[in-house]
């Protein structure tokens, strides 16, 4: 039985439309006509314990929606959602020790506290033994290298200090299952390797289910196995991330560097960029093999120096995208 | 039950810390609720040194249901303060955190701050009743004693009830601070007086909203007096059961506005 699991999630937000004209406010106060924006448009998943999901989708296409349905925090308009057993908004502590929540933009810690205080006080809360409680907290201070600001209350922390605070606040009380909204938002490269890190630990060595939200493709090739991609409160893709390369990005890129500049022309391969000598050369590695064509290239033109570029996912989805709306 | 109870005071024992921290508002937050309370308490003086007596009533018999009154109010002030940041915990999407959390988000929400003003409050309710209680002509058996600490609970549940359910409705992210502070208003003026100098409408209206059973009638009770109003003299000895009754009925209007919240962002 899978650990999560969505079925034909649906949340429509309802607000008053606005009124122009004369009067406008006033009429907008008394009016009864209702603008219906459908956030979550049938979505559906499964996830199976020990996996690390990567849910992503543009701004708006219903992300933080579905994970605060999963969450318990907003009852869905229509449809079915089981997270261990349990029905989030409807046993919202029960599902509270099940799960980690980690919000990049809005921290779960104690805004005025200690951030020691702030995790005594989860522990407390989550009713974790204090042995455990010790360990666990020692380890996470190791791991997330948080000793040298345990005792600064957490309105004075940096956001990456702040961010390594709640994912160890989350995970004080061992929960089964992992929520990240962003986690590495607005954070330096080193915060945020860190913080990968930290995730892929967790999933590695504890078995934690991780569904991870992010607009960083780097997280994604870096923590996720598998991806689900939303769009207009739909699901586009759910599956591996390699098949979806190859979907979307099926050719690759051949960068030379010519000796003098020149006009390049070879058979099975367009230029889709030319500057100051170099050239970006796209192809099809199915019917041209990368080492035929560098032999090609070399032949014909004078070569300082080549590469090949493997698509990024950044560009995959940034196809996706573009397709679905054109 | 008793998990909540544990948990609220886990988390009221954090925002005392948080208090803590900022010291001088502390002392001002309280030298603020004493003051208030001093102006509210030379006004009363002045109005019963003044008149001496109201519809009947002398000025120790308004005394005694003025500190049920005001007592009452601190019985709902002092846990549920905290209603009064409802609105802009709704609007900031604040209410996420306390979702997620293995505690009834109510007790997360009350136990979010503690504010020292409304213990002024309390302790200007209790010393007047105290003072009132020992100077009315009431024989004060273990029965009286304990209704007058029900009634007081009761009043306050009145009040509380209420003001949860007119919370409750800013889950609909509407505001409702300016309907909690009428009502307030309205317990405020109206029910620190005997409901009879009031015209019939008056009375019926105090009756069904119903301000004359936080005070008013439980002190008729207590004084063996007739209330004047339309209501059966049993009315005031039942003050405390309605007050279970609103207090119960704004919890479960609360709980089911709930279900609105749309939290913030998307």
């Amino acid at each position: 039985m899978p650990l999560i699991e969505a079925k034909d999630l649906v949340k429509e937000f309802r607000r008053v439309r606005p009124k122009t004209g004369a009067f406008s406010t006033v009429r907008t106060l008394f009016s009864r006509d209702f603008e219906v924006t459908r956030a979550v448009d049938g979505v559906g998943f499964a996830v199976e314990a020990g996996e690390l999901v990567g849910y992503l989708g543009p701004n708006g296409a219903g992300k933080s929606t579905t994970i605060k349905m999963l969450t318990g925090i907003l009852t869905p308009t229509s449809g079915t959602v089981e997270v261990a057993g349990v029905v989030p908004w409807r046993q919202r502590e029960r599902n509270a020790r099940n799960i980690g929540v980690v919000f990049g933009q809005r921290s779960q810690l104690w805004w005025d506290l200690p951030l020691r205080d702030s995790f005594r006080m989860i522990g407390r809360l989550y009713r974790v033994a204090p042995a455990r409680y010790a360990q666990n907290l020692d380890r996470f201070v190791e791991v997330l290298g948080l000793a040298s600001f345990l005792d600064t209350p957490v309105r004075q922390l940096s956001l990456g200090q702040r961010m390594r605070g709640d994912l160890a606040a989350a995970m004080l009380y061992e929960p089964p299952i992992l929520y990240l909204d962003e986690p590495t938002v607005g954070l330096d490269v080193i915060a945020k390797e860190r913080i990968r890190e930290f995730v892929a630990g967790l999933n590695a060595e504890q078995g934690t289910t991780v569904l991870l939200t992010t607009h960083d493709m780097d997280d994604v090739e870096r923590l996720c196995r598998r991806l689900v991609l939303i769009d207009h409160g739909r699901v586009l893709y759910d599956g591996p991330v390699a098949p979806l390369k190859e979907k979307y990005a099926p050719h690759r890129e051949l960068v030379v560097q010519l000796a003098s500049p020149a006009e390049v022309v070879v058979p099975n391969a367009d230029v889709v960029r030319a500057e100051e000598g170099r050239v970006w050369l796209s192809f099809d590695p199915r019917t041209t093999p990368a080492a035929s064509l560098i032999a090609e290239v070399s032949a014909k033109y004078e070569v300082t120096d080549l590469s090949l570029v493997e698509p990024d996912l950044e560009g995959v989805i940034r196809r996706m995208y573009l397709e679905r709306e054109g | 039950m008793l998990w909540q109870l544990r948990a609220g005071l886990i988390l009221l024992g954090g925002a005392f810390r948080a208090t803590a921290q900022y010291r001088a508002n502390i002392f001002s937050n309280m030298a603020a609720g004493a003051a208030f309370q001093t102006v509210g308490l030379i006004g009363l003086w002045v109005i019963l040194n003044r008149f001496g007596e109201v519809a009947g009533w002398t000025m120790s018999d308004v005394a005694l249901m003025y500190g049920l009154r005001l007592t009452a109010h601190a019985a709902w002030a002092v846990p549920l303060n905290q209603l009064m940041e409802i609105e802009h915990q709704v609007r900031e999407g604040l209410i996420d955190r306390y979702l997620v959390r293995p505690v009834n988000p109510l007790v997360q929400l009350l136990t979010g701050r503690v504010r020292l003003n409304v213990f002024g409050d309390l302790a200007a309710g209790l010393i007047l009743l105290a003072v009132a209680a020992s100077r009315a002509d009431v024989d004060w058996t273990p029965a009286r004693l304990a209704f007058l600490v029900l009634a007081i609970l009761g009043g306050g549940m009145i009040e509380g009830g209420f003001q949860l359910g007119l919370a409750a409705i800013s889950f609909r992210t509407l505001g409702t601070s300016e309907m909690r502070f009428t009502v307030d208003t309205i317990f405020n003026l109206y029910g620190n007086y005997p409901a009879k100098i009031f015209s019939v409408p008056g009375q019926i209206a105090l009756s069904v909203l119903p301000v004359a059973f936080v005070a008013y009638l439980p002190t008729c009770a207590l004084l063996g007096r007739d209330s004047g109003l339309p209501l059966p003299d049993w009315a005031g000895y039942a003050a405390p059961g309605l007050g279970l009754l609103i207090a119960t009925g704004g919890y479960l209007f609360w709980r089911s506005q709930l279900r609105n919240y749309q939290g913030a962002g998307s």
